[in-house]
């Protein structure tokens, strides 16, 4: 997207109001990305703001080479693992807030496809996400993540699998 | 001819839009002559419609994270004086950012925030 490769450009001659507007564009898709790989808003809200000061302090390296929303969850993942190192407890916490449930129109389906989505592991939901949620390619995934294609592809056949039972 | 596995492996990103065309137009070829495949697409496509619809409903990041982040980009805070409250109160902050000391002095009036000193740093290049 050619917008925010200009406000990234800006960024990296230390633009406030390009930051802001970078912030505004890609804060809460960070901290949503950053929530499914760590179950955990207090954490998920620490990524996202410090992706967003090292997509500040590091706008100048970026290449090009990569779409700039695909660098910036890179450096979010990046941030997410140096954290769940950390609290070493990603895999251990308790049953997520992923999604804020409203008791009120849930249908039955919905909480068990809900409950499959929380369920799936951390390297599934992640590729599940990304997929429909960012809409990004397969192949940008795999560069993302620094996994093979075919890996991609499998955790998303496991993932879908699991999420299919659920909606039988 | 493409098989079953081969074209249910690219469904899910026939579905968000991001295949080649050539990958693309294998999978709806495919589709055509496949009800299993379409099955499965009809599937993929409301795991689609969910996953876009639960992750929408998370709640969004707290609404005071972007100044947080915003005074921690324009330096490391030297001094940061607060006092009153939300609704009537007055903040100074003293940051450090590449040899300057940008400060900014607010009013805080009914939870509105109205800037009384500013030091505007200039943009540099790195």
């Amino acid at each position: 997207m050619a917008q925010v490769r200009e406000l990234l450009a800006r960024v990296a001659k230390q633009d406030d109001a390009a930051f802001a507007q970078l912030y505004d564009v890609f804060a809460d898709r960070v901290f949503r990305y950053a929530l499914t790989l760590l179950h955990d808003r207090h954490l998920a809200e620490e990524v996202a703001q410090e992706t967003m000061i090292a997509v500040w302090n590091g706008a100048h390296r970026f290449a090009g080479r990569s779409k700039a929303s695909t660098w910036i969850f890179g450096i979010a993942r990046n941030q997410a693992f140096t954290l769940m190192r950390r609290e070493q407890k990603a895999e251990k916490m308790p049953k997520p807030d992923l999604i804020q449930a409203d008791p009120s129109n849930l249908i039955l389906q919905q909480e068990k496809v809900r409950d499959a989505l929380d369920d799936l592991s951390a390297d599934h939901r992640e590729v599940v996400y990304l997929t429909f949620y960012e809409g990004l390619s397969y192949g940008e995934i795999s560069g993302l993540l620094g996994i093979p294609e075919g890996t991609v592809k499998s955790r998303m056949f496991h993932a879908k699998r699991r999420l299919a039972e659920a909606m039988t | 001819m493409s098989t079953c596995r081969e074209v249910g492996e690219l469904i899910p990103w026939y579905v968000n839009g991001t295949l080649s065309t050539e990958e693309a137009q294998l999978v709806a070829s495919h589709l055509v002559s496949c009800e299993a495949c379409r099955d499965e697409l009809a599937q993929i496509m409301r795991i689609n419609l969910e996953v876009k619809r639960m992750f929408g409903e998370v709640e969004s990041i707290a609404e005071t994270a972007k100044a947080e982040v915003i005074e921690r980009a324009k330096g490391k805070r030297l001094a940061k004086i607060d006092l009153g409250s939300f609704l009537l109160g007055f903040s100074f902050g003293a940051n450090y950012h590449k040899g300057k000391l940008p400060v900014r002095g607010d009013l805080r009036l009914l939870g509105r925030r109205i800037p009384l000193i500013s030091s505007k740093k200039e943009a540099g290049n790195d």
